[in-house]
């Protein structure tokens, strides 16, 4: 945002032009390329990119923004996750990573978290990107 | 690896005896709380064992993929120790369990039952670790092209989800159903 932001003059009513803008694009824009680099390292190893991929130990990421949560068929979902209702969207999936066990008690995915933002933006453009 | 089926089913035949057996909770203390040092399971052992032997090999070879796995073997002792000390002993229990045999000598169980229900957080933690370090192993046996230590991080990591899904839930049911079928006292 304060990228998007520099150097502009804003009046309120531009501010308000721009925090619509803001609702409907992503909050930074990460490099899809680098968030490649960071599934390989972090993710790949329990979850497929591919389309059609299978679920290994945890479900395909393919399609993964957007989709409703836990809804991948053959994957057995933890109760925390199935109680989450709603679907990934970015944002989400900025919330969950750093510390998917903070925000879904009981998740089984036993991963510590993405805490690295600059990475974080990468892999959740990359992610985005799987459709 | 591990006995991922026998454990299932046994976690489903704890779970129905539960749900038959109303007042489960009503147990009273844990029974002794200095237990001799306890047997486990001989598929766990011999699991652990194998897993060891693997990753301390791969601990030997040079360059990231040693790296790697020696900072992995150096988790697992740990998690290992923790899980020979209290997680891993009330699985041998099941067995008997299972053939409907609940003895007041089983009742040692409990307290060990009871620090897994308290500790699984910290576990989880722990697993999570693992994880990291098999995510870690993973990438230098690909840049390796070292594809031992590939597969080795696959199972493993596949391991450590059975502990979080089948395992450790396990031991919580036990000790739940030791309570519901010991008299009182225990």
């Amino acid at each position: 945002m304060d990228r998007l932001l520099t150097g502009l003059r804003l009046a309120p009513a531009s501010l308000l032009v721009a925090a619509g803008l803001f609702a409907a694009v992503p909050a930074a824009a990460g490099d899809a390329g680098k968030g490649r680099a960071v599934f390989a390292q972090q993710c790949a190893m329990c979850h497929s990119a591919a389309r059609g991929g299978a679920t290994i130990l945890g479900p395909t990421l393919f399609g993964v923004v957007g989709r409703p949560v836990a809804s991948v068929g053959g994957f057995a979902y933890s109760s925390g996750m199935k109680a989450q209702g709603g679907a990934w969207t970015a944002d989400r999936l900025r919330a969950y990573l750093p510390a998917p066990r903070a925000m879904v008690p009981g998740t089984k995915m036993s991963f510590g978290g993405l805490k690295n933002p600059t990475q974080l933006d990468d892999l959740v453009t990359y992610l985005g990107s799987l459709k | 690896m591990r006995q991922t089926s026998s454990a299932a089913f046994a976690l489903l035949v704890l779970a129905g005896v539960a749900l038959a057996t109303p007042g489960a909770a009503m147990a009273a203390e844990p029974a002794q709380t200095a237990a001799p040092q306890r047997e486990i399971p001989q598929s766990l052992i011999f699991e652990h064992g194998e897993t060891l032997d693997r990753l301390t090999a791969l601990a030997k070879r040079p360059g990231k993929v040693g790296a790697a796995a020696s900072r992995a073997l150096g988790l697992f002792k740990r998690h290992t120790a923790r899980e020979m000390e209290y997680i891993l002993p009330p699985l041998a229990l099941l067995p008997d369990m299972a053939d409907g045999k609940v003895t007041p000598d089983m009742a040692w169980a409990l307290v060990m039952c009871d620090r897994v229900k308290a500790d699984r957080e910290q576990i989880f933690q722990e697993h999570t670790q693992v994880t990291d370090a098999m995510n870690a192993l993973l990438v230098a046996g690909e840049e390796a092209h070292d594809q031992d230590a590939i597969e080795f991080a696959r199972s493993a990591a596949g391991d450590s989800l059975n502990d979080i899904e089948v395992l450790e839930p396990t031991v919580l049911l036990i000790g739940d159903y030791l309570r519901s079928r010991l008299p009182t006292a225990h």
